[in-house]
């Protein structure tokens, strides 16, 4: 009860903190105007205009993914510039409960970018919001965000190992997007990505909300998706502990 | 479509340990050096030069082996690919058009963020006074740090061009490598001064790197480099008339068709048209910039 | 209660090891601490006192979990530092000074409750814990305004009704005065005292003199990684009794006077401290010795400013201490 309470807390505190940077919030507005816009005339190019919403969707997932790989990889970093880190690592917890509102709040402001897609989508290109099971979009979105922030929790876990984080960072966006098909399926890319993007929590959580969009079995999918990031979870969760007692032996939790 | 591109910490507005090798504190304008042998050309010539280098190392925090590849070219690469894999499912249009004018426009994101960091990370440093304290000509000092950035970019550019079309299996004719060097070299200073552009606009605004960030992502859109202008509206294609790579990318499609250098003369001439523009404007908005600066008294703001 | 201390320290060491160079790695290593031992019982109000980079806050992060030990065994409440983590962190507080460690775009209010569910207050203590230290520390009131728009004072308040969120047993305080105006560092020695007069063990580190006099039980001089000294103030002061002061402003100082007066008859200890372009000589000799007329005379040929002669304070005594470690 208290470990659930302080996940909320926590979640809400952090989207909070994130809510109010200007940066964030610029990028998470203006930048979906571009993604939606590359899509949808993408598609149009292409002489897929029904698939219009599906462009909008994928284009919106993609900015959830880049805010859970900026937000999470960098979200340990980014605590101990402010000062934080040994703050919060004092605290009588374990460190997932700790780093675990963090990630997920990165995966939450994620879906302002989202929304931010489909609203464009709307006014400028007149996309029509007609989902086909409305329901199921809004759980598999939710499921979906949650589900990137314990994933994200591994990357915070494993990138605040490395030296180059941020360089790895800038390095994961388009691979994920690309091989995730997010935007789009890619049934052209060499069968050796087939592995990789099964076991990419994001195929499964685009896969996930491109059903429940378009139509198809949602659950299946969306179940896929929660398992894996649970999995996660439970790496990322051993690995902070780890991080922990080796940024304790190494003195690095004050400073960068 | 790129997402936020975070140049080491300074996304945040806490203060944050820079991991650029060379040493920060100093004014990187080197001092007046006295030899009465050389002309005030070579003087001004060497001012931009080794000080744009000395800059180059002090203000852009990518320079780290890590932070450089990754960023730098493994990053653009995944573009790349991203877009041509993108263009093949969709059937938009082929390879050569997806390789070619993403390798052009991977130049920008060294130039775009350089110049941002060549203004920006002054402010940061508080040795922006300094530098405005020069005796020596400010567009001198402020164009010789867009050279460091525009060579960078060439060389991310090649390095797409080469590992892309490699990968995807793109043959380019070699009698078209000279001339898509010179187009890529002239994309890459037009981006240069973008972004010196940006870097000048960025005085103006408490949080840089939103400019940054969302040119990089307007350029993929404006510049036709990955839906053909056909597609566009045209309004979008007129905008991206007056945006650097735009016209590069254009030249250097011709170029790797096999059309030959005078095909690509006219966007050439454009690109490079282009590029001066924003050169005069950075040179501009940075004068204005000082001025006002003094006037009113926030020297030690900027 | 387990053990009748609330800080154990013994043989304490902790060395920093660092890598310089990407080409061709080096490994430094610097010894922050070496071998630091001492005891604080329950309910004192205990100062490590020193001079920067001292080893004063290695050794308050080795004693609050936030490094381990090189060597060595250090036990809060009975509880071991390195192993026993958990149960250390639920009785501890820590308290930095500076204005970092905050979130600067939550309110005062944010900022505790999402520290009072970390560090595991009962929900239902939460409001009425808050209410009342935001009381103590004197930002009631404006809790509810961002604190990027706080001033370096009230963020220092912020922080101590952070580390008291969860009713320590052992609070540790890292140079909390470092920055704050007079005024409010007065009023944060109050808190302090009156912390201690209620039960809660205090550890402070701090290089205000005047601070650890005023607060401090019993303070341990620590200089270069070693306690120099440990007692009581009244105990230090009596370090620099039997001893008399002479004080020179001087500009330009060669080393080789500085020598010159430490081989005069009666000098105990002499020290140097730069004032910008004034040095300001202090000269410890014993009682019954005058040397001031001695000490001029080294000094004959260099500007001199003011010069005086007077009684040793707890001051003196510090410098002497930190002197003869250096």
């Amino acid at each position: 009860m208290s470990t659930l309470r302080l996940l909320t807390v926590g979640t809400l505190l952090h989207v909070k903190q994130i809510s109010r940077s200007p940066f964030e919030i610029a990028i998470a507005l203006v930048v979906p105007v571009v993604q939606a816009t590359l899509a949808v005339y993408l598609f149009r190019s292409s002489g897929e205009q029904h698939r219009l919403l599906e462009a909008a969707v994928g284009a919106g997932v993609m900015g959830v993914w880049s805010s859970v790989l900026f937000g999470s990889g960098g979200a340990i970093q980014g605590q101990r510039w402010q000062g934080t880190l040994e703050m919060i690592m004092l605290a009588p917890r374990r460190p997932v409960l700790v780093v675990l509102p963090i990630t997920i709040a990165t995966g939450l402001t994620g879906t302002y970018a989202l929304l931010a897609t489909l609203v464009w989508g709307r006014l400028l290109y007149g996309i029509r919001l007609d989902f086909a099971h409305p329901a199921a979009f809004v759980v598999a979105a939710v499921v979906c965000v949650v589900a990137l922030g314990m994933f994200g929790l591994l990357l915070a876990a494993t990138f605040v190992l490395m030296r180059n984080a941020n360089a790895l960072a800038n390095t994961l966006e388009y691979p994920v997007w690309l091989v995730s098909g997010m935007l789009v399926p890619i049934t052209v890319l060499p069968a050796w990505t087939t592995p990789i993007a099964a076991v990419l929590p994001t195929t499964w959580g685009a896969r996930a909300l491109r059903e429940a969009t378009s139509g198809g079995p949602v659950w299946p999918s969306l179940g896929i998706c929660l398992g894996i990031s649970l999995l996660c979870l439970v790496l990322g969760g051993f690995a902070l502990t780890h991080v922990e007692r080796r940024a304790r032996a190494a003195a690095t939790l004050a400073l960068a | 479509m790129s997402g936020a591109y975070l140049p080491g910490p300074a996304a945040s507005p806490t203060p944050f340990p820079f991991r650029a090798r060379a040493a920060l504190t100093p004014s990187p304008v080197p001092p007046p050096h006295r030899s009465p042998e050389k002309g005030p050309g070579m003087k001004t010539l060497r001012l931009m030069t080794v000080g744009g280098v000395i800059a180059y190392r002090a203000l852009f925090n990518w320079t780290t082996p890590g932070m450089f590849i990754g960023t730098l070219l493994v990053g653009p690469l995944f573009q790349l690919l991203f877009f041509a894999y993108l263009g093949r499912q969709l059937q938009v249009a082929d390879d050569r058009f997806y390789i070619v004018g993403n390798a052009v426009l991977t130049a920008s994101l060294a130039c775009v963020f350089g110049g941002t960091m060549a203004v920006a990370n002054e402010r940061r440093y508080g040795t922006l006074g300094h530098v405005l304290l020069s005796p020596r000509s400010r567009t001198a000092v402020f164009w010789g740090r867009v050279l460091p950035y525009a060579g960078n970019g060439l060389l991310i550019a090649v390095v797409t061009l080469t590992a892309g079309a490699l990968l995807l299996g793109l043959r380019i004719p070699v009698s078209a490598l000279p001339g898509l060097l010179l187009v890529m070299a002239a994309g890459s200073l037009a981006c240069g001064f973008f972004g010196l552009t940006l870097g000048a606009l960025g005085l103006r605004f408490r949080d840089v790197w939103v400019i940054s960030n969302v040119s990089v992502a307007l350029l993929l859109l404006l510049t036709g480099v990955n839906v053909p202008a056909s597609g566009l509206p045209g309004w979008m294609v007129a905008v991206g008339e007056w945006l650097p790579i735009t016209h590069a990318a254009e030249a250097a499609r011709r170029l790797a068709a096999g059309d030959g250098l005078a095909a690509a003369a006219g966007p050439l001439g454009q690109e490079l048209l282009v590029g001066a523009g924003y050169a005069v404007a950075a040179a501009a908005l940075l004068k204005i910039f000082e001025f006002e600066s003094r006037r009113t008294a926030s020297l030690d703001v900027l | 209660m387990g053990s009748a201390y609330a800080i154990e320290a013994e043989e304490l060491r902790r060395t920093y090891r660092a890598r310089t160079g990407w080409l061709k790695p080096r490994r430094t290593e610097v010894e922050a601490v070496r071998g630091v031992t001492f005891t604080v019982g329950r309910g004192e109000l205990f100062g490590l006192l020193g001079p920067n980079g001292a080893g004063k806050t290695t050794t308050i992060k080795m004693l609050n979990t936030l490094l381990i030990p090189t060597s060595g065994r250090a036990r809060v409440c009975g509880h071991d530092v390195e192993r026993e983590t958990r149960e250390v962190r639920r009785r501890i507080g820590y308290v930095f000074g500076g204005d970092r460690g905050l979130y600067d775009r939550l309110s005062a209010l944010d900022n505790l409750r999402y520290f009072a569910e970390l560090y595991a207050v009962p929900a239902r203590e939460q409001k009425g814990r808050i209410a009342e230290l935001l009381d103590l520390v004197g930002l009631a009131g404006r809790e509810r305004e961002r604190v990027e728009g706080y001033s370096r004072g009230m963020r220092q308040r912020l922080h101590i009704a952070r580390g008291l969120l969860h009713s320590p047993d052992v609070l540790f305080l890292d140079e909390p005065s470092i920055g704050v105006d007079p005024v409010a560092a007065r009023e944060l020695r109050r808190t302090v005292a009156d912390l201690a007069s209620t039960g809660t063990t205090v550890l402070l580190t701090t290089h205000y003199m005047a601070e650890a006099d005023e607060l401090c039980d019993r303070i341990a001089v620590i200089a270069d990684g070693c306690i120099q000294a440990l007692g009581t103030p009244a105990e230090l002061r009596r370090r620099a009794e039997g001893r008399r002061v002479v004080e020179v402003e001087a500009y330009g100082v060669p080393e080789s006077a500085v020598d010159a007066l430490r081989g005069l008859p009666g000098v105990r200890e002499t020290a140097v401290e730069a004032r910008g372009a004034l040095q300001l000589l202090t000269v410890h000799s014993d009682a019954h010795v005058d040397v001031q007329s001695d000490v001029l005379r080294e000094l004959a040929g260099i500007r001199l400013g003011r010069v005086d002669s007077r009684e040793p304070t707890l001051e003196d005594a510090y410098v002497a201490i930190v002197s003869a470690a250096a």
